[in-house]
C-alpha cells in the first residue's frame, strides 16, 4: 500500500482499489498504474502526504493512499505490469 | 463582422498558462495565478493579425472532458459548439505545461481528434530550460500530426508560431490542416453529447493505455523531464514542515487579519477625510436647496460611507493575490485540509472561504475549483457567513456607538476590537456548524478523493497582482456607485412624499417611507428595533452596507462635517445595548445581499439553494438577535 511507503522511497503503482467515479480525478492527474510515485513529505498534523508523481507534486490523503497498491521501483524494473 | 472571425478555443489542463497566453495574444487582462482552477468562465478576446482578426476564447483548465465538474462542462460545451451561440470552433489551441509533459500529454489526448485545426503549445519553455529539461517540438509535431510550438507564454516575442497558426486559419493555409482523428477510441467526446449514462468500466485500462501512448510520444520527441526545482523543495520543507508548517500557516492568517484591522486604519482615515473635505467643498459651492440636500447629505454621505472600506478590501485581496501567485495557496490548502476535513469539507475549500472575508461573490465563483459537487455546494452555502467587508461599515458604526473604548488585554487588544473579533468568530462558528450539519443531512455522501496538485513556487508578478486589485476596486466602486446611489435616491424621494398641504416635505414619520417602516415594525419589535432600523433592514437586502446610508438619510442628518458622529448620537438615543447587539448578530447571520443570491442561483443552477440559504440564514439571524436581546 502506498500509505505505508517510507519517505523518499520510489515505488511503482500496480493496482488501484478505488471505487467507481472516484478513480477518475486520480487518473486524470497521472496517477495511473505504471506511474512512479515517491512520498516527498507528510503535511503537518496527520494531513495529506505530498507525492512526486512522475516528477510532479500531488497531495493525497492517507485514505486514498491506502487504496493504492504499489511495488518497489527496483523490484518492478524489468517486469511489465499490464494490469 | 463579428461572425466571420474564426473562433479559436484555448484549452488544456489547469495552471498550464492558458490565461497568460491569452493575455499576451489579446492584450487583455484575464486573471492569472499560480493555483489550479483560477479561470472558471470562458472569456473571449480578439487577436489582431496582419490578415485579419481571430476571436480567442480562454477556457477553464480541465484534465479531461468527462463533464464531472462544472469546469469540465464549460470546456466540453465550448469544444462541441454547444454554447449559447452554438458556434463550432474553427480552431483549437491545446496548451500544455512543458515541465509536466508526461501527464499533460495524456490530457492532450482527450482534446485531439476533434476534427478541428489544432495547434499544441508547450508553455513554460523558460522553466524547462532552466531546470535542464528538453523536448523537440518538431519531433512531437511529426508524432502528433499537428503543429507544436514551444513558448514562454509571458513573452510575446516567443509567440511567432502561434501567430502563424492564426494566419493560416484566416487564409486557409497549409498549417491549418484539420487534426487527424488519432487515438480517440477512449475519448469521452466521441460518446453522446449528454452525460454518458454508465461509463465503460475499465476506465483504468483506458488511462493505462493513454499513459503508454503518452510515454511513447514523449520518448519519440526526446522529452527529458526537468530536474525538480530546488527552490520549491526548500520552501516546501518549511511550508509543510511538521512544526513550522502550521506556524507559517497561522502566521500568514494572523498577518492578514492584523493588517485588515490595524494597518488599514490610516488608509481608511485618509479616505474618509478626503470624502469629508470634498463633501464640505461641494456643499460650499452649491446653492442651498433640495438638490444640494439630495446630493450631499443623501448621495455623497451614503456612497462615501461605503467607499471608506475600499482600502481594507484591497489589502485582503493583495494578500490573497500574493499567496496565489507565489504558489503558497496550494500549500495552505494542503495544511488546511486536515482542519477542513473535521467539518466535512476539504483543503480546496480554504481559498473560497478565505476570499469570502472580502466578498462572498468572488468566493462563490472560485468554489468551482472544489471538484466534489457536494463539497462545492457546502462551501458555497457557508461562504456568506464569513464576515465580508460589506458588514464592516455596519459593525463599525454600531460598535463605535455602543461599545466604550478601553483595553481588554492591555495595549494589545482594545474592547472595540475584541467585539469585532467576536463577530468574526461568530460568523466562523455559524459556518462550521452549518457545514457539519449540511454534510450530515442534505449533502451526505462519500466525497471524491482529495487530490491537490502543487505547482512550483514562482515569483508573484507585480502586473498580475496590480490587475487583480484594479479589477476588485472597479467591481466595488461600481457596486457602491450603482446600488447605493439608486437606493439613496429612492429613499430620499420617499421621505419627501406625500407633500404637505402647503407644499413642504412631511415630517419623517408621516412620509411614505415612515409609513412603510411602521408596517414592518411589529416584526422587529421583539428585537428592540424601531421602524427606522426596519427600513434600514429592508434596504440592506440590496447590500448590507446600504443600511448606513439609509439611516443617514432617515435621521435627516444635516451636519456638514462628520456624518457618522451625528448618526452615532441618533442611534444612541433610539437604541439600547441589547437591541444594538441584536442588530449586530442579525447582520452577522442574515443573507442581505442580492448579488450573492444572484451568483448563488447561477452557480447552483436554480432557486432551490439560494432560497433555502436565504430562509436558513434569516431564521438563524432572527433567532440569534432575539436571543441576544433577551439575554442582555
Ligand atoms: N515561467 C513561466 N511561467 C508561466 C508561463 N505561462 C504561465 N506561467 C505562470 O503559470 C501560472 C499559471 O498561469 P495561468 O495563465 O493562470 O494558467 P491557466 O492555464 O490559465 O490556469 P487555470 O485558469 O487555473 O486553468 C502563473 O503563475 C503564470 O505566471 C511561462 O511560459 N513561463
Ligand atoms: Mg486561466
Amino acid at each position: 500500500m502506498l500509505a505505508e511507503v517510507p519517505l523518499e522511497e520510489e515505488v511503482v503503482l500496480v493496482r488501484m482499489d478505488v471505487a467507481g467515479e472516484d478513480v477518475e480525478p486520480l487518473l486524470e492527474r497521472g496517477i495511473v498504474p505504471g506511474c512512479r510515485l515517491c512520498p516527498v513529505r507528510h503535511a503537518p498534523v496527520g494531513g495529506p502526504t505530498v507525492y512526486s508523481v512522475d516528477g510532479c507534486l500531488v497531495a493525497l490523503r492517507r485514505e486514498i493512499a491506502s487504496c493504492l497498491c504499489v511495488r518497489s521501483a527496483l523490484e518492478a524494473a524489468g517486469v511489465l505490469d499490464s494490469n | 463582422m463579428a461572425d466571420s472571425r474564426p473562433l479559436v478555443l484555448l484549452a488544456g489542463p489547469p495552471n498550464s498558462g492558458k490565461s497568460t497566453l491569452f493575455n499576451s495574444l489579446t492584450g487583455l487582462r484575464q486573471r492569472v495565478a499560480n493555483y489550479p482552477g483560477v479561470t472558471v468562465e470562458r472569456r473571449s478576446g480578439v487577436v489582431r493579425l496582419a490578415s485579419g482578426r481571430v476571436e480567442l476564447v480562454d477556457l477553464p483548465g480541465v484534465h479531461g472532458l468527462s463533464s464531472r465538474s462544472l469546469d469540465q462542462l464549460v470546456a466540453r460545451r465550448a469544444l462541441l459548439g454547444e454554447m449559447e451561440g452554438g458556434r463550432r470552433p474553427d480552431g483549437l489551441v491545446i496548451l500544455l505545461d512543458s515541465t509536466r509533459l508526461s501527464s499533460h500529454l495524456m490530457v492532450a489526448e482527450s482534446f485531439l481528434g476533434l476534427g478541428i485545426p489544432t495547434l499544441v503549445v508547450l508553455a513554460m519553455a523558460d522553466e524547462l530550460d532552466r531546470r535542464d529539461g528538453a523536448v523537440e517540438a518538431a519531433e512531437l509535431s511529426r508524432e502528433l500530426g499537428v503543429e507544436v510550438a514551444l513558448v514562454d507564454a509571458r513573452d510575446p516575442g516567443t509567440l511567432g508560431s502561434v501567430h502563424s497558426f492564426f494566419e493560416a486559419l484566416l487564409t486557409g493555409g497549409e498549417e491549418a490542416r484539420a487534426c487527424p482523428a488519432v487515438a480517440v477510441a477512449d475519448s469521452h467526446v466521441a460518446q453522446s453529447p449528454a452525460r454518458a449514462p454508465t461509463r465503460p468500466l475499465p476506465v483504468v485500462d483506458l488511462f493505462s493505455a493513454r499513459r503508454d501512448r503518452a510515454r511513447q510520444l514523449g520518448r519519440a520527441a526526446g522529452y527529458r523531464a526537468p530536474r525538480e526545482s530546488v527552490v520549491t523543495n526548500r520552501l516546501d520543507a518549511l511550508a509543510l514542515h511538521r512544526i513550522w508548517g502550521p506556524v507559517v500557516f497561522l502566521g500568514v492568517v494572523a498577518l492578514v487579519f492584523q493588517t485588515i484591522f490595524a494597518w488599514a486604519m490610516p488608509l481608511m482615515d485618509a479616505t474618509e477625510a478626503t470624502i469629508r473635505i470634498s463633501g464640505r467643498y461641494l456643499h460650499g459651492i452649491m446653492p442651498d436647496g433640495w438638490l444640494r440636500s439630495l446630493l450631499i447629505e443623501g448621495v455623497w454621505a451614503g456612497v462615501g460611507s461605503v467607499i471608506v472600506f475600499l482600502p481594507q478590501i484591497l489589502i485582503l485581496f493583495f494578500f490573497i493575490a500574493l499567496m496565489e501567485d507565489s504558489g503558497y495557496m496550494a500549500r495552505a490548502a494542503v495544511v488546511a485540509d486536515r482542519l477542513m476535513h473535521r467539518v466535512g469539507l476539504q483543503g480546496r475549500s480554504f481559498l473560497p472561504l478565505l476570499s469570502a472575508y472580502a466578498c462572498a461573490i468572488p468566493a462563490i465563483m472560485s468554489a468551482r475549483a472544489v471538484e466534489d459537487e457536494r463539497d462545492r455546494l457546502a462551501t458555497i452555502f457557508i461562504a456568506p457567513f464569513m464576515t465580508c467587508s460589506a458588514r464592516l461599515p455596519v459593525y463599525a458604526l454600531l460598535i463605535a456607538a455602543f461599545v466604550p473604548a478601553g483595553p481588554v488585554l492591555g495595549p494589545i487588544l482594545g474592547r472595540q476590537a475584541a467585539v469585532l473579533i467576536g463577530l468574526y468568530a461568530l460568523g466562523l462558528v455559524a459556518a462550521i456548524g452549518t457545514a457539519a450539519l449540511l454534510k450530515r443531512t442534505l449533502l451526505r455522501g462519500r466525497p471524491l478523493p482529495f487530490v491537490m496538485e502543487l505547482p512550483p513556487y514562482r515569483m508573484p508578478s507585480a502586473r498580475s497582482v496590480a490587475t487583480r486589485l484594479l479589477d476588485r476596486a472597479k467591481v466595488f466602486l461600481r457596486r457602491a456607485g450603482r446600488i447605493i446611489l439608486a437606493v439613496t435616491v429612492v429613499l430620499w424621494v420617499l421621505t419627501q412624499l406625500p407633500r404637505t398641504p402647503d407644499g413642504g416635505s412631511p415630517p419623517i414619520d408621516e412620509s411614505a417611507l415612515g409609513r412603510m417602516g411602521q408596517l414592518i415594525e411589529p416584526a422587529i419589535e421583539p428585537l428592540g428595533l424601531d421602524w427606522r432600523i426596519g427600513i434600514g433592514l429592508v434596504t440592506s437586502l440590496a447590500a448590507r452596507e446600504v443600511i448606513v446610508g439609509t439611516l443617514g438619510t432617515i435621521y435627516g442628518v444635516e451636519a456638514e462635517d462628520d456624518t457618522t458622529l451625528e448618526l452615532r448620537a441618533a442611534l444612541q438615543r433610539d437604541m439600547d445595548l441589547g437591541s444594538a447587539v441584536a442588530l449586530l448578530v442579525f447582520f452577522a447571520f442574515a443573507l442581505q445581499c442580492m448579488s450573492t443570491v444572484a451568483v448563488m442561483r447561477r452557480e447552483t443552477g436554480g432557486w432551490r439553494w439560494p432560497s433555502l440559504q436565504f430562509a436558513y440564514m434569516l431564521v438563524l439571524a432572527y433567532l440569534g438577535a432575539w436571543a441576544a436581546k433577551s439575554i442582555l
